[in-house]
């Protein structure tokens, strides 16, 4: 009689179940190396820039790339290479609040319409449709034309219309777990309202959310970058890609690099956060597989 | 139908009141001052009060609003402060380069991307679908004017093939209709793979419905089913993102229009932002948000006449 070894698969855990399927997934895996060295190239800029994204240079002004400066230099000498790096911390400085600021208001607007009685249902929708009924830019132009242009403004516009996105998200999902038959269940068990919003419908949302939060980091770094392009965002000397488009914009007749390089993070990071958004999805929730949100 | 179409209109006008006071509270609540912005930090108390006046700034806000609203259906926007022409006459000049430039963009991205959206459902899989796949969702997302600014760089500075510059000339449709090319080719990019990627899906999802089988069971030819039955309702969902994309296209189109110097809302609003002409900013936003209000509207009304299911499904 000999023993027969019974090979379990090894449990893993939830991160690590979406982490195992993230990186089997051709895209999936690109996405999350592009996200990886954006976000660690933005942290680590004062390490990884070669030079001061801000230091003039005037000798070596309007470079092309070469071994000194890898993508060449702006009309005042300052290194373009060392000014995309630090324009990542600016991207991230407006994309991270302004998405955590959508998601709590959308999760409480959302979980309060999908709960709640009927006409606060109404009313909150009516309050996303009316929110959603601006051209963002347009609204942020106006906000703008008012305050002036700042890093403040930006997120506040931005995160404003941002919110419906979530919220309807949190809206229909809590309506859908709300008529399941366990939540039925607790409440015949006497189970209170806080608890069942809390420990059954917060980590059932919180999935979808986080893939929606993910495919909307690119539309939140393309709209700082658009703004700041305009001269109604980051203003300079501060290192933005948008500020290094417009740089490029007004120079493009003497050099193309500098909308070259201004261009190409914004690219990746559309590229990177959309590929691992996708991947995201069909881990989170395979039913919602090709159901993109624009 | 009328009752739907009855419904949804009074829901439209609905929020174009709530969104109208909510921009109108919003510009009150934040700190800044239209006079001041208009007039500079060094103007005297008299023509602050005198600009005040004239502008209404100086009554309490539920009659600001209330004024407001009952110019506003009068066509009134008040004037231009530099030229003293109304606003609404300005804004109006501008709106038709933009609705050209954004409806131009809609048509080629919808045409490419049905088509490819069709031929990925069609031949799911294979490996073209594959590739229209990860290209869609590679264009899907980079920004506008992105695409705007490199297009610019390598067509019209380096290879010269189209204008950088302008509208062209008024009146010469050839002329015009080369400096379009390029600012609708930048705002319609993104919008391709987007609709052949909802196209494709909601296909896909049709094919398998019991009326798609049933004509197969009928011994219908594949391709009338594919086209007759199918490509129909699968158009349903663009014709809805297509209307609610209206805010992302007239973003999209402020930037191209800054970028090839053409006229438009965008270059308006810009410009007048520069020169602190207060009243034309907000004249431009307010006619905006009419403009994405009245499509997503436009949109859902095409949709139930479409589709039989959103009307009986109420």
């Amino acid at each position: 009689m000999t023993d027969t070894a019974i090979v379990l698969p090894r449990a893993r855990s939830e991160l690590g179940e979406i982490l195992y399927h993230l990186v089997r997934d051709p895209l999936g895996l690109a996405g999350l190396i592009i996200v990886v060295a954006i976000v660690g190239s933005a942290l680590l800029a004062p390490w990884i820039a070669p030079y001061d994204p801000v230091a003039m240079n005037i000798p070596d002004r309007l470079q092309g790339p070469n071994a000194a400066h890898l993508l060449g230099t702006d009309q005042i000498g300052r290194d373009t290479f060392s000014r995309v790096i630090w324009g990542g911390r600016v991207a991230l400085k407006v994309a991270l609040p302004t998405i955590a600021g959508a998601i709590v208001f959308g999760l409480l607007l959302g979980m309060i319409a999908g709960y709640g009685p009927k006409w606060l249902d109404s009313l909150i929708v009516l309050l996303f449709d009316t929110l959603r009924s601006f051209p963002t830019v347009m609204f942020a132009l106006a906000v703008v034309a008012l305050v002036g242009p700042s890093l403040n403004t930006v997120i506040f516009v931005i995160m404003v219309t941002s919110i419906p996105t979530y919220g309807r998200v949190v809206r229909t999902l809590t309506q859908s777990i709300k008529q399941s038959e366990f939540i039925t269940a607790e409440l015949s068990l006497g189970a209170t309202v806080p608890r069942i919003m809390g420990i059954h419908i917060l980590p059932n949302v919180l999935g979808p959310l986080a893939v929606l939060a993910a495919m909307d980091i690119p539309t939140v770094v393309g709209l700082e970058a658009g703004l700041s392009f305009l001269g109604m965002g980051v203003k300079p000397p501060t290192p933005s890609w948008g500020v290094l488009l417009s740089d490029g914009y007004a120079l493009i007749r003497n050099t193309p690099w500098l909308i070259i390089a201004g261009g190409i993070p914004l690219i990746l990071t559309t590229l990177g956060f959309t590929f691992l958004g996708e991947a995201l999805r069909d881990v989170v929730d395979p039913k919602l597989r090709g159901k993109g949100g624009k | 139908m009328l009752t739907y179409i009855l419904r949804r209109l009074g829901l439209a006008a609905l929020i174009t009141i709530l969104a109208v006071t909510l921009l109108f509270l919003i510009i009150h609540m934040i700190p800044g001052d239209p006079v001041s912005t208009m007039l500079g930090p060094k103007a005297s108390p008299e023509l602050r009060a005198a600009l005040e006046a004239r502008m209404g700034l100086d009554k309490p806000l539920p009659v600001q609003i209330g004024l407001f609203f009952a110019n506003m259906l009068r066509g009134d926007l008040g004037m231009d402060v530099f030229t003293n022409r109304p606003v609404t006459t300005i804004v109006l000049g501008q709106i038709p380069y933009t609705l050209v430039l954004i409806l131009s963009s809609i048509l080629w991205s919808a045409v490419l991307g049905i088509a490819l959206g069709c031929y990925s459902a069609v031949n799911r899989n294979s490996l073209g679908d594959r590739l229209a796949g990860v290209l869609s969702v590679s264009v899907i997302a980079v920004p506008a004017f992105v695409v705007s600014l490199y297009s610019l760089l390598i067509f019209a500075v380096k290879l010269q093939w189209f204008p950088a510059i302008g509208a062209g000339e008024p009146g010469a449709w050839g002329d015009q209709f080369h400096h379009l090319i390029l600012p609708s080719l930048a705002i319609g990019l993104s919008w391709v793979g987007y609709i052949a990627r909802l196209v494709r899906a909601s296909m896909l999802e049709v094919m398998g419905e019991g009326h798609v089988r049933t004509a197969r069971a009928f011994g219908l030819p594949e391709r009338w089913i594919t086209y007759r039955y199918a490509l129909r309702l699968a158009i349903l969902p663009t014709v809805t993102v297509i209307g609610v994309g209206m805010g992302f296209l007239l973003s999209a189109a402020v930037f191209t229009e800054i970028v090839f110097s053409r006229p438009g809302l965008g270059k308006l609003v810009i410009d007048s932002i520069t020169t602190r002409n207060y009243p034309v900013v907000m004249g431009s936003v307010l006619f905006s948000t009419l403009i994405f209000v009245a499509s997503t509207t436009l949109a859902d009304i095409i949709n139930a006449i479409l589709d039989p299911r959103i009307r009986a499904g109420k």
